[in-house]
């Protein structure tokens, strides 16, 4: 989005690396991602999208033996600082994960998680509210508001891919991160994922991981394509498939690799 | 609202907190017990290895021991020794009373006699001459010079009296007391007196009974585990098979000996209380826990390698027993060496074989009735002798000793030839 | 004798391979294809070897004492001796011949001695004949067989599969092997004490039934009020709750911390450090409570000013839950190890603690695991022997007071059975009624924790 005529930075990355144990994953990533737009990142299998994807809300630090150098702002402030609070980041940057995980407990439990820790209701009514907007912003609602109180576990995979998006945005948070949401489901159920991110971007900024090119042509505005732990090229996502600069990225986007 | 979310942000990282406490406390906790455990056992136990001795001037009277001149050496064995060995003791103090000369003789153990006798034997020509001969004190005057026993108690409660202390310390004065290391320990059997007892007997009990236990355990349990891992059809009856495989692993050891007396004692009519039906009881115990490990690590190779054997034609059992079963042979050892030390550490099904009888001689075979070292930690505990606690604890260190090795050994064999698959 | 044929049969075995083998390569000689490898000539042989030896050893080992013991018997017939008598005669027969009788040696028991010796010379001769003809004889037969060159590859496997199927029987033959030394005595036992009385009796002093001349007729009456199990039942379940009230916060914490907190060098070497007090001995918690425990709670109770027992529940109970906590740590570790990462992700990614993931999301998803985990802490509880037995009461006290002592199913059995015991004695069977409990109830415990357990694992496969 731009405001008079400028771009909106909502994340600046500089300069990031990142290791597993000894082995680099990620080499100097510099990124920055435009607010409420669509970022897609793209490249072959084992490249570190994931991983860049998860440093933005700390979720590598679940994982031991990775460590995590350069700075990342959000808001005018280094994620990567010591003085920065996980809980806090990630209340503000939800994330979608790759294949569905909704907790073993209802799909109400499911979607009230998140504003029961971070106390944002202060009455049954008002999570109530929560929940049904939050399932209605995920498309869910007219399906399943009959069985709010049955498990989460028991909804097909694209309902429960959507699902576990209403328990995202049910923080309000500025930022989702889905990494390959849709590489689970069906066609059908694909697209009306596609159709929510479209709808979400109002809200929110979104970066989207994804193998399918087609996809992100198709729900992103900027698109970053990565190559064994390297960005290799940004842009908007109008250039970067139609007119790339460099070969590799015009290789890929060809289908010659990956 | 900011402040509100400020405070329970605040609050939400003191659960954290408290929580990781908790489960730091609970890891204190048990390893706090585990160390109590082992100070309390060891600090109780390692007296146990020392054995108190007496140094006594013995004359050697030919007349006392009722000898002619120039004895022969059955002369020798055959003499009388409790005489010389009661005079030796009275010449302690030769003013005693008669009351007083029997807590002189209450001050060595019975063994007195014998240990007297062992000196002469090794030398005949001590006879007519006085030599300064090491013989066992009693166990209260062990536990006194040792320092386990107060000396500070009125006369009546206390098991020895104020005139062998007072000759006790007159010895130790003179330097005729000594502390050596306890090899008697180690090559004596039970006894009731505890300066006399020692865990050979038991020691050779559990042995048999391992050994026992490990020749009936090991085959069939390895045997089973290749069936049901290789062979078994997926039916009700494997699935029978199955539970009750699991199920055993978790029947109270009690139960096995209640097996062991109402089928092995009293339908087989096998001898009471050897190692033979004690081995017996721990190999039905032990099997689920070897095949459920043999089980394991069969499942660990992975199938490619069968189905490579199988590609080049090899039938079902060829593939088992050339390729399968030793690549999983490091897992089966090691399982079956684990099993053997829970065997190695089990009390109460041997009780109810009767391997509780007091047992005096060293058995040479299972046949013979014998304790092992976990009843022999059970009989002595129950002693009221004092001298016996120091006992238990040296006995357990010498048990817990061996299971430390064994489970160690299990690690080695595991950790240098297990293959691992990825 | 006996183990001289035996190595003679072993060797016959090996040699009759030998023979197999050489067979095939003689086979082979003439071109001909061979339909399996030549050792299975060798081993389809040997079998043909064993088979029979072991069928006509067991035989004999079945049916000669009867035999004998008929033979010798029948010079005895129609003389008007009871059936116990001539047992006795038999007994004494057999130990005179032994040289092993200490008595009276009668001119009968002479003769029938002798005879005895002379029967049983017979047998052995006659057995070492039939064994060895019927072994030579199937040798050759099977010998004929693979000289035109029929399959041997697949009876050896079907046998060597029969031997393996054979050995996983164990397991049954174990547990059937268990109920059949329970029942009897069991079923006798309520013969004399009514079920009624026992499950629901408050008295128990099986002291009581000792005091009997063993020429007396049992007399029921005799027992009422002796063998009533509730005060013991309450034992046993009040020990085995103090000891979880120990060992599930200790040990479920501590498997929480290992699993989700601890780094891999704590892990490393406080989860092996834990598991030792799973390998101790419980003679040596036993000596441990006895000795150091219980006299350490009986000091602070007297400083405090309380009654306490030497011999407290609380002393055995709380050993006997620091020897579960290892139990329930490692099997909630591993439960909650197993539960998947996706679902930590989930709700990292929400913004959620530690604390809370593992209260909010981990800890229900493992529920039933480790809900199993800890039954099986309590049947190992119940089970428990000899804890009980050097730190508890031996007499059995209806109480609740953690302080006072009482009496478990297990130390009882062991009270009952550790000195002689006659069979018989409704003292010794009650032992076995006992046991029977402590079986059905670890069984009914162990099924559904297992079970529970099972399906646990299935659902995160
Ligand atoms: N938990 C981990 N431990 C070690 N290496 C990892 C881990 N996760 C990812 N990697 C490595 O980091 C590289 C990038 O992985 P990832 O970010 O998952 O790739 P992508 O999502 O683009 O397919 C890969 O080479 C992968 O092997
Ligand atoms: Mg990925």
């Amino acid at each position: 989005m731009k405001r008079n005529g400028v771009k909106m930075i909502k994340i600046n990355s500089k300069n990031v690396d990142v290791f597993y144990g000894k082995k680099q994953a990620l080499f100097n990533i510099n990124l920055d991602i435009e607010e409420n737009q669509v970022t897609a990142l793209i490249g072959p299998s084992g490249c570190g999208k994931s991983t860049f994807l998860r440093c933005l809300n700390r979720m590598n630090d679940v994982i031991d033996i990775c460590k995590v150098q350069g700075q990342i702002i959000i808001n005018n402030f280094d994620i990567n600082d010591k003085s920065c609070d996980v809980v806090r980041l990630r209340e503000k940057i939800g994330m979608v994960f790759q294949k569905p995980n909704p907790f073993p407990k209802t799909i109400y439990e499911n979607v009230s998680y998140g504003p029961t820790i971070h106390g944002m209701a202060q009455s049954k009514s008002e999570m109530d509210e929560i929940v049904e907007t939050s399932l209605k912003k995920a498309a869910l609602w007219e399906e399943i508001k009959d069985r709010l109180h049955e498990p989460g576990t028991g909804l097909s995979g694209g309902q429960q891919q959507r699902l576990c998006i209403a328990r995202a945005i049910s923080v309000k948070p500025e930022v989702i991160l889905m990494d390959e949401p849709c590489s689970a489901l069906d066609p059908i159920a694909t697209a009306q994922i596609e159709e929510l991110i479209d709808e979400l971007k109002k809200d929110h900024t979104i970066i989207i991981v994804t193998h399918s090119m087609a996809q992100a042509a198709r729900v992103s505005q900027n698109t970053g394509f990565f190559h064994l732990g390297e960005l290799i090229e940004h842009g908007s996502t109008d250039k970067i498939f139609k007119n790339p600069e460099n070969k590799r990225t015009q290789d890929y986007i060809t289908g010659r690799f990956g | 609202m900011n402040k509100n979310k400020e405070k329970l942000l605040n609050s939400r990282y003191r659960t954290e907190k408290r929580f990781q406490f908790y489960g730091k406390s609970a890891i204190f906790l048990a390893l706090l017990f585990l160390t109590i455990f082992i100070f309390k056992i060891f600090s109780t136990g390692y007296t146990a290895f020392q054995k108190t001795w007496l140094i006594v001037p013995v004359t050697f009277d030919a007349e006392t021991m009722y000898l002619d001149e120039n004895p022969s050496k059955e002369d020798l064995e055959d003499a009388d020794y409790f005489d010389l060995a009661l005079q030796t003791m009275f010449d302690l103090d030769k003013s005693a009373s008669e009351k007083q000369q029997n807590d002189l003789k209450k001050m060595v153990s019975y063994f007195f006699e014998r240990e007297i006798k062992r000196e002469l034997l090794n030398d005949p020509s001590l006879i007519g001459k006085t030599k300064d001969v090491y013989l066992t004190a009693s166990d209260d005057l062990d536990q006194v010079f040792k320092g386990n026993y107060p000396r500070d108690l009125p006369e009546d409660q206390r098991r020895v009296t104020d005139y062998q202390l007072k000759i006790f310390d007159q010895l130790v004065e003179q330097g005729r007391v000594e502390s050596k290391f306890n090899l008697s320990f180690f090559t004596y059997p039970d006894s009731r007196e505890a300066e006399l007892a020692g865990i050979a007997s038991s020691f050779m009990g559990s042995i048999f009974s391992i050994l026992v236990c490990l020749v009936i355990a090991f085959p069939v349990a390895v045997l089973a585990a290749i069936y049901l891992e290789e062979f078994a059809p997926k039916n009700r009856f494997t699935d029978f098979i199955e539970v009750n495989i699991n199920n055993l692993a978790a029947v109270p050891s009690i139960v096995f000996g209640l097996l062991g007396l109402g089928i092995l004692l009293a339908v087989f009519q096998l001898p009471r209380s050897t190692p033979l039906v004690g081995g017996i009881t721990l190999s039905l115990m032990t099997l689920p826990t070897i095949i459920i490990a043999c089980r394991a690590s069969l499942k660990a190779v992975p199938p490619s390698i069968r189905e490579a054997a199988l590609a080049m034609g090899a039938s079902r059992m060829q593939t088992t027993m050339h390729h399968t079963v030793p690549l999983s042979m490091p897992g089966t050892l090691s399982g079956t060496i684990i099993g053997l030390a829970q065997a190695l550490g089990e009390t109460a099904p041997l009780i109810l074989i009767g391997m509780v009888a007091f047992v005096n001689t060293i058995p040479g075979s299972p046949l013979d009735p014998a304790a092992s070292l976990p009843v022999q930690i059970y009989i002595w505990a129950e002693s009221a002798e004092r001298g016996f606690v120091e006992k238990v604890s040296a006995c357990i260190m010498v048990l817990l000793g061996f299971l430390i090795l064994m489970n160690l050994f299990a690690q080695i064999i595991r950790h240098k030839f297990e293959k691992k698959w990825s | 004798m006996n183990l001289i044929l035996f190595i003679f049969i072993v060797l016959l075995g090996f040699t009759s391979y030998y023979f197999g083998r050489k067979k095939a390569y003689t086979i082979q000689s003439t071109n001909k294809r061979l339909t399996a490898l030549p050792q299975f000539y060798g081993y389809y042989l040997a079998i043909w070897c064993a088979i029979p030896a072991f069928i006509i050893y067991s035989l004999w080992a079945i049916f000669e004492p009867t035999i004998v013991k008929l033979l010798i018997l029948s010079d005895y017939a129609n003389q008007g001796y009871l059936d116990d008598e001539l047992n006795l005669i038999y007994e004494k027969t057999k130990a005179l011949s032994r040289g092993q009788f200490t008595g009276e040696v009668t001119s009968f028991i002479q003769t029938s001695s002798e005879k005895y010796l002379n029967l049983r010379s017979i047998a052995q001769s006659s057995k070492v004949v039939i064994v060895l003809c019927i072994i030579i004889a199937s040798v050759a037969y099977a010998y004929k067989r693979i000289s035109s060159n029929n399959r041997t590859r697949e009876p050896v496997e079907k046998f060597f599969k029969a031997v393996l199927f054979t050995a996983s029987l164990a397991a049954i033959l174990t547990t059937v092997g268990i109920v059949f030394s329970l029942i009897f005595q069991t079923v006798d036992f309520f013969k004399v004490i009514p079920l009624f009385d026992f499950v629901f009796g408050t008295h128990w002093y099986p002291a009581k039934a000792f005091v009997r001349d063993s020429s007396e007729a049992l007399d029921p009456s005799m027992y009422s009020d002796t063998f009533g199990a509730v005060p013991i039942f309450a034992g046993t379940f009040f020990i085995a709750f103090i000891a979880m009230c120990v060992a599930i916060p200790i040990g479920l914490m501590s498997g929480i911390y290992l699993a989700e907190y601890a780094s891999y060098k704590v892990r490393q070497y406080a989860k092996p450090l834990i598991e030792i007090l799973a390998g101790i001995p419980t003679v040596v918690y036993g000596f441990f409570a006895a000795l150091t425990v219980g006299p350490f709670l009986k000091d602070i109770g007297t400083a405090m000013g309380l009654e306490v027992s030497a011999e407290s529940a609380l002393a055995a109970g709380g050993v006997m839950g620091i020897m579960i906590i290892p139990f329930i740590s490692s099997l909630s570790d591993d439960v909650i190890t197993s539960v998947p990462q996706s679902l930590r992700d989930g709700s990292y990614a929400m913004g959620a603690t530690k604390s809370e993931t593992i209260k909010k999301v981990i800890f229900p998803a493992a529920l039933p695991g480790i809900v199993g985990s800890i039954l099986l802490g309590v049947s190992r509880a119940i089970g428990e022997t000899m804890i009980v037995v050097m730190a508890s009461g031996l007499a059995a006290n209806l109480t609740l007071n953690p302080l006072e002592s009482t009496s478990t199913i297990t130390a009882q059995i062991v009270v009952i059975l550790i000195g002689d015991q006659a069979f018989g004695d409704p003292k010794t069977q009650a032992a076995f009624a006992l046991g029977m409990t402590l079986f059905l109830v670890t069984l009914s415990l162990n099924i559904f924790a297992l079970r529970v357990v099972k399906k646990y694992r299935e659902k995160y496969e």
